[in-house]
């Protein structure tokens, strides 16, 4: 087990800085494409030298960090946390066929997932607490919600 | 003058007061619950107050900021967890005090310290903010770019990452605000050609993911805490005894708490560590410090609260935040067109001075709250997990939704509060990126701006003074601390210690 912990250690240690230094570089990059202004139309800089400076700051704090301030990991990610984010990812899915329904869906499942186990108190939270946050936003803030299967029964 | 009078008749609003007391019981809810703290609050809050008024708004804004930080005291004394981290040190004195039987007068002295540290702070606001602005009003571009290197150079201590971490993170804020269209020149930078992206990213459901959704999958491992309430017959004002014991403790620390405030990104946090260690350094029962000592709770809440104003005072003076919560309530000014810095003090004086005044309200506010309704909102930390977080969840993302009317939002807030979760797994803090994705933008107009004024020749920018101050002072928070702790490990004394 200890050895496991010490290779995720190792891992992360190194890693972390890696993925830095790749997104910094592939900024980089990106920004190379950037259009370039004439001289008397640049103001001071050119659009890509700002986001150069800070992918190159970037760089040198991640090899310090590296060599000088190890990443450790804080907590360990556990299976309930992996599966909250799965939820997550449930919902972007969901939202597709309309955002209240995958509001309730989601509090509901998150509720049983962390252990709830009453149907009156799930149901409240995936039902009623939507429905309430709803008619709050149309009503008193305005808000008009993207249409989807519940919504357009509302706003016809 | 006159500005100081408008701000107070501004409160004679009944709409603005019914907003300012529900804001501080809410504010109050929110600091109480263990998770949820004033700058996660202040950033769900943001989006429903685009439709105020800008004193209304941001009056609200403050009153969470105010409240919320108050209210960390009531779960760190009655259930040993703090509310939010700057009353970390609260539970030091204060829980072994209510484990005593003594949870009323540990609450009555927190709520006590947290006023007279509140209220002191405005005052210092009051009179400070508009002496900052008239000093920063001589400012040209390269000046402003050096003040916000250096605010940007305080992220080193912030938010209990590593100080290398921590500007990793506040440049890869800055990184994100170059996405969009460049203000200066109208050319597309990051956008990959997607329009969305073409106003760059906003500030508000950044925050929401880092600061609401983050925490939410935070708690995911925290179910199986088990927390034990203690029960509390009544709370009680600090006796005259109380009051002789501590008053030194409360000036000492409000004084602390403020200065700490006003630095650049340092918090509530920060300032209540500080008043807590000064008080026990100065108290004359050092001992009884960890066991339940009245001094503890008043010079850590004496600390915490006035920090809140003193952090104001950069924010509004010269538009650099000095907390956390100070960058949401700047990106609330922000969204509403309100440029902090100096004008803030010739063109919207009654309207700095109205945010002065509600704030001065809200502290006086919830001291009749803490006094009287402390056990009633000691029982909102009964709210189940499992009811609360999917709860919050719906609100952040209603609230990214809401601001722009925007689905790429809520999907910026759930991608950043799942990058934001492993920041924190990684040991990175995540508010130098919310303040990083505040200042970017600004830096980049100072240094672009500062170009020109300068024919593109940056270092004289170091002839200036103001200018070549504000570089050294850089270079004491970035380098400061390894330098003192090198020079502590060579000192003689220590070597001969050792």
């Amino acid at each position: 087990m200890q050895n496991v912990s010490k290779r995720t250690d190792w891992l992360v240690r190194w890693l972390v800085p890696i993925a830095l230094i790749l997104f910094a570089c592939a900024a980089i990059y990106v920004s190379t494409t950037f259009k370039k202004m004439p001289p008397i139309l640049k103001r001071g800089i050119q659009p890509s030298d700002f986001p150069q400076l800070v992918c190159g700051l970037i760089i040198a704090l991640s090899l310090l960090m590296a060599w000088f301030d190890p990443v450790r990991m804080q907590e360990r990610v556990v299976t309930k946390t992996w599966l909250t984010i799965a939820l997550m990812a449930g919902f972007a899915l969901l939202v597709c066929i309309d955002l209240f329904i995958a509001l309730g869906c989601f509090a509901a499942a998150l509720s049983a997932l962390w252990g709830e186990r009453r149907i009156g108190v799930l149901a409240g939270v995936g039902l009623l607490v939507p429905l309430a946050i709803f008619f709050l936003f149309d009503q008193a803030f305005q808000v008009r919600f993207p249409r989807g299967l519940l919504t357009n029964m509302w706003y016809g | 003058m006159e500005a100081f009078w408008a701000g107070l008749a501004a409160l004679g609003d009944p709409y603005l007061i019914l907003l300012l007391v529900c804001a501080t019981l809410g504010g109050v809810v929110i600091g109480a619950l263990p998770g949820l703290n004033a700058t996660t609050g202040a950033a769900l809050l943001l989006p429903f107050t685009l439709t105020m008024e800008p004193v209304a708004a941001i009056s609200i804004l403050t009153a969470i900021y105010c409240s919320a930080t108050f209210a960390g005291a009531i779960t760190a004394i009655l259930i040993n967890t703090p509310g939010t981290s700057a009353s970390a040190t609260t539970c030091l004195d204060g829980y072994p005090m209510a484990i005593r039987g003594e949870a009323g007068r540990a609450l009555g002295l927190a709520v006590v310290s947290s006023t007279i540290g509140g209220v002191f702070s405005v005052f210092v606001l009051m009179l400070s903010a508009p002496l900052l602005a008239r000093a920063a009003y001589s400012f040209a571009p390269p000046e402003y770019f050096a003040l916000t290197v250096f605010g940007l150079s305080m992220l080193v201590s912030i938010g209990g990452g590593s100080p290398i971490r921590n500007l990793i993170a506040g440049a890869l804020g800055i990184l994100l605000a170059t996405v969009g269209t460049d203000l200066l020149t109208s050319v597309k930078r990051f956008t990959f050609d997607s329009p969305h992206l073409y106003e760059g990213i906003g500030f508000v459901p950044v925050m929401i993911g880092v600061f609401g959704i983050s925490e939410l999958i935070a708690q995911a491992t925290r179910l199986d805490e088990k927390r034990e309430t203690i029960t509390m017959k009544a709370i009680k004002l600090p006796s005259r005894e109380d009051y002789r014991r501590v008053w030194k403790t409360i000036l000492r620390s409000s004084g602390i708490g403020t200065f700490i405030g006003i630095l650049p990104a340092e918090g509530a946090t920060v300032a209540s560590m500080i008043g807590y260690n000064e008080a026990k350094r100065w108290s004359k029962n050092p001992e009884e410090f960890g066991k339940g000592a009245p001094e503890g709770i008043a010079g850590s809440e004496a600390a915490n609260n006035s920090a809140t104003g003193g952090a104001m005072v950069p924010t509004l003076a010269l538009g650099i935040p000095g907390s956390p919560t100070a960058a949401v309530i700047l990106a609330g000014l922000l969204v509403h067109g309100l440029r902090p810095g100096p004008t803030m003090f010739t063109d919207q004086a009654n309207f700095a001075f109205a945010i002065f005044w509600s704030m001065l309200f809200v502290n006086l506010l919830f001291l009749a709250i803490g006094l009287y309704g402390a056990k009633l909102f000691a029982r909102v930390t009964l709210i189940p997990t499992q009811v609360l977080w999917p709860c919050v969840f719906m609100f952040s993302i209603v609230g990214a939704y809401a601001l722009a009317q925007s689905m790429f939002d809520v999907w910026v807030a759930l991608i950043a509060g799942v990058v934001g979760y492993f920041m924190r797994v990684f040991g990175f803090s995540v508010v130098p990126l919310a303040i990083g994705l505040i200042l970017g933008g600004i830096l980049e107009q100072r240094l672009g701006q500062s170009m020109v004024m300068l024919d593109e020749k940056w270092w004289l920018m170091t002839t200036r003074p103001i200018c070549l101050v504000f570089f050294i002072l850089t270079a004491l928070a970035l380098f400061g601390p390894m330098i003192f702790k090198n020079f502590k490990r060579n000192h003689p004394d220590n070597e001969a210690s050792a």
